[in-house]
């Protein structure tokens, strides 16, 4: 009957979305209520005449004090004072955890805003972040879930995966603000739930901004070089910035036009979800803080590479970019200053909307191509018509998101679902059209705050060619949990599984050898996010093996130890992780995706297509000391060493409630799993770790 | 909607916080009839989450008996202002 009702009506997500703004504007009235309640209650009028008539005063007092703090009414903190006796008061309420009924109706309206999402999105339940928030806003009643969102918000670590909400960050900022003690974040957090883009004063965003932008020219590698396209044309730019994207670098080409005129072009990256945010905003106020400020520290540092270029002042210029790299150069091209210094005649942004930018110059052509199931951060509504504006609005073949948002998929659509849009706004870029006779790439730093991962994975890289494109060495995990299940098996069951060479020997505790299950979160790294799971066996050093070299390896520095563990079956997500196991550490990995869940209490792993999974509770743990490991693998006649450098907080858990269940033979690791037996035990300690940093070397080869 | 008459040696400043508390009342009743409304949507959409219609009811509660506490200020305020 529902279903029937709502066949006529507008789809659910729509109406959770329309239900949601409605109860936030609802959440802003109630605060406006409470603010002016509490302005009568410490006006200065009411004070000196309740001196005067204390009889009558107090009374009145009393009765506003009442209205301000009844936990059935306006709440226990609805006292909104910036300072004094009435921020005590307030500050007392949340305290007492009496949260108001503008922050719980604000959360019920973010609540609202996630079903939408999930409902729309089912995909997003997975991600880390999204998991964290749903965690936070459904925990126990309501005060209790702003009492969570409240702890979530002050959680550093935290600020990476709400950053990659695109959908909800606009209510993520609302709640934020309402949460924040400081009343001019309140007041601007309000302002943004009311109106993101119309009449907002940007400068008082609840991240105060403290980068400085900066740009430095460097030298591409000759494969990169070589990858750059030598003709203008919009496919052309957009492959360069995928070519660059993921690392913080800006592109600009110098570009002989049909009519002999040298003519720039700015091409801008956007940040790629679930890899390190290299010299762009990193919080996730800052995401969108570079919607609405013209100076956002990417803009900036944008501004300095365009002025390091050597760009004549009049110079016709066009600004092509992708995510929050076509906001970026948007933002440049509302700047009066920059259109005066050069003649901005295009600006293209992929996977960004253009709504209501109004550049600098009027002459300035501005074009927005966004797949609908591309979830980018927009405001809402549509916009006005305007001869200089191009919009395409296209429905693409792939919903799942981040995948929708990357660039390569952009290129794909406009190659074969939307090649009008391609030649639209190739006719547009006629002017572009010719040799590229410079290219200088910049690369972004924000001065302000130091890379991501620094110190720890402030190391230096090199770039590895493999059949899923190029890829830095080390690996760098900015954002990884993980769950080491350590199983004593049979020494010579295990020994079957390592390659059939005198050397790889199983390493025994007494008369068992171990074996780990390892189950990896990576959410954050250079080769992307991904999930892995890689069984192991502990195996004895492969020249001189000793008895003891266990014990003795624990009290050695990882880059010093002799035993390791050779991977007997791995199996991770992605086809770049794949290919860096296979052809880089020499492991035999398949592709196959889980849900894996190791931050919580509960441990939870499910893998349907790899016939895998775990759940339970790791029990009581104790810190430990960082677990670094080698791994080995094997490639023709050689064993491949890989070396893994970890920081982070692990525990071990020595009598662990987990089960591992297989199901049927899925491929090599279910395989190896009932081989060893370990569906049938429970493991004999765990380490776990919720949270770490961690970089994986390229494999060194011993001829062994 | 309730007059009374006020003395001319009441104090006017008190006199728009009477009034202005009124409105607010007058707007909280509103948005606990906004919240009620959205519970209703929700209660013909079969994908809405169980916990919404009880949620907003009872914040549309707490709407109600706030404005129900904000003209009782009014009132202890105009009895104030007008001694």
């Amino acid at each position: 009957m529902a279903a029937h009702r709502r066949a006529s009506g507008p789809p659910a997500e729509e109406m959770l979305r329309e239900c949601a703004r409605d109860v936030v504007a609802v959440a802003e009235g109630i605060r406006e209520v409470s603010a002016r309640t509490s302005s009568v209650l410490f006006a200065p009028a009411l004070t000196g005449s309740a001196r005067r008539r204390p009889r009558t005063g107090l009374a009145a007092r009393w009765a506003l004090l009442r209205t301000l703090t009844n936990k059935q009414g306006l709440g226990g903190s609805a006292i909104v004072a910036p300072d004094g006796v009435g921020h005590l008061l307030g500050a007392a309420g949340e305290a007492l955890g009496r949260e108001s009924l503008a922050a719980l109706v604000a959360v019920t309206s973010l609540r609202l805003r996630i079903a939408a999402v999930l409902l729309d999105h089912p995909e997003c339940g997975h991600d880390p972040g999204m998991r964290r928030l749903t965690g936070a806003v459904t925990a126990g009643h309501d005060p209790e879930a702003v009492r969570a969102l409240r702890a979530l918000f002050k959680d550093q670590g935290a600020q990476r995966s709400l950053s990659a909400l695109a959908p909800i960050l606009s209510e993520l900022l609302t709640i934020q603000g309402l949460l924040d003690e400081d009343p001019l974040s309140d007041e601007t957090a309000w302002a943004l739930a009311a109106g993101p883009v119309r009449g907002f004063d940007a400068s008082r965003l609840p991240v105060p901004d403290r980068g400085e932008g900066g740009a430095q020219a460097v030298e591409l590698s000759a494969r990169e070089a070589g990858s750059l396209a030598t003709e203008g044309s919009f496919l052309g730019f957009l492959r360069n910035i995928d070519a660059l994207a993921g690392d913080g670098r800006v592109l600009v080409q110098d570009v002989r036009g049909p009519d002999g005129v040298l003519r720039y072009v700015v091409q801008a990256p956007g940040a790629a979800p679930g890899r390190p945010r290299d010299g762009s905003p990193q919080d996730f106020a800052g995401a969108w803080r570079n919607l609405f400020l013209a100076d956002s520290p990417y803009t900036r540092s944008i501004l300095l590479a365009i002025r390091d270029h050597g760009i004549p002042r009049g110079a016709d210029l066009a600004l092509v970019g992708h995510g929050e790299g076509g906001i970026a150069l948007l933002n440049l091209a509302q700047d009066d200053e920059f259109c005066r210094a050069y003649r901005v005649t295009h600006v293209v942004a992929v996977g960004a909307q253009v709504d209501d930018r109004r550049p600098a110059d009027p002459r300035t052509w501005v074009a927005g191509i966004t797949d609908r199931h591309d979830i980018v951060p927009v405001p809402e509504g549509p916009g006005a018509p305007h001869p200089n504006r191009y919009r395409v609005d296209y429905t693409g073949p792939t919903r799942e998101f981040p995948l929708c948002h990357l660039l390569r998929v952009y290129i794909d659509h406009l190659e074969t679902v939307v090649p009008e849009a391609r030649a639209d706004v190739d006719r547009a870029l006629a002017r572009y059209h010719g040799p590229v006779e410079r290219t200088r790439v910049y690369r972004l730093r924000d001065r302000g705050r130091p890379p991501e991962g620094y110190p720890f994975l402030a190391v230096p890289t090199t770039s590895l060619a493999t059949s899923a494109g190029p890829v830095d060495m080390p690996v760098r995990y900015y954002d990884s949990s993980a769950a080491h299940l350590c199983f004593p098996v049979d020494a010579d069951v295990a020994r079957s599984l390592l390659p059939d060479v005198a050397w790889l020997v199983p390493t025994r505790l007494g008369r068992r050898a171990l074996a780990v299950l390892s189950l990896y979160e990576h959410r954050c790294t250079t080769i992307g996010p991904y999930t892995e799971l890689g069984l192991s066996v502990l195996v004895d050093d492969l020249w001189r093996p000793h008895a003891y070299d266990l014990a003795a390896d624990l009290l050695r520095r990882a880059d010093l130890r002799r035993t390791g563990r050779y991977v007997v079956a791995l199996a991770v997500a992605t086809e770049e992780a794949r290919a860096v196991a296979e052809e880089v550490w020499a492991q035999p990995a398949v592709r196959g995706s889980a849900d894996i869940d190791l931050q919580g209490r509960e441990l939870r792993l499910h893998a349907p297509e790899l016939g895998v999974s775990v759940e339970g509770r790791p029990g009581p743990g104790a810190r430990c000391p960082e677990a670094d490991w080698v791994f080995y693998g094997r490639r023709g006649e050689s064993v491949v060493r890989t070396l893994v450098r970890a920081h982070g907080r692990p525990r071990i858990h020595a009598r662990p409630r987990l089960r591992l269940r297989v199901d049927g033979a899925h491929g090599p690791l279910a395989r190896h799993l009932q081989v060893l037996e370990l569906d049938t035990v429970r493991p004999g300690f765990v380490l776990s770790s919720p949270r770490f940093v961690a970089h994986r070397s390229a494999g060194a080869v011993l001829p062994r | 909607m309730v007059t009374e008459s006020r003395p001319a040696t009441a104090t006017p400043e008190l006199l728009a916080y009477v009034d202005d508390l009124r409105v607010d009342a007058d707007r909280m009743d509103g948005y606990a009839q906004r919240l009620r409304g959205a519970a209703e949507t929700l209660g013909h959409c079969a994908e809405a989450p169980e916990w919404s219609g009880a949620t907003l009811e009872r914040q549309a509660t707490a709407c109600v008996t706030a404005a129900v506490q904000l003209r009782a200020a009014a009132a202890a305020l105009l009895s104030h202002a007008t001694e």
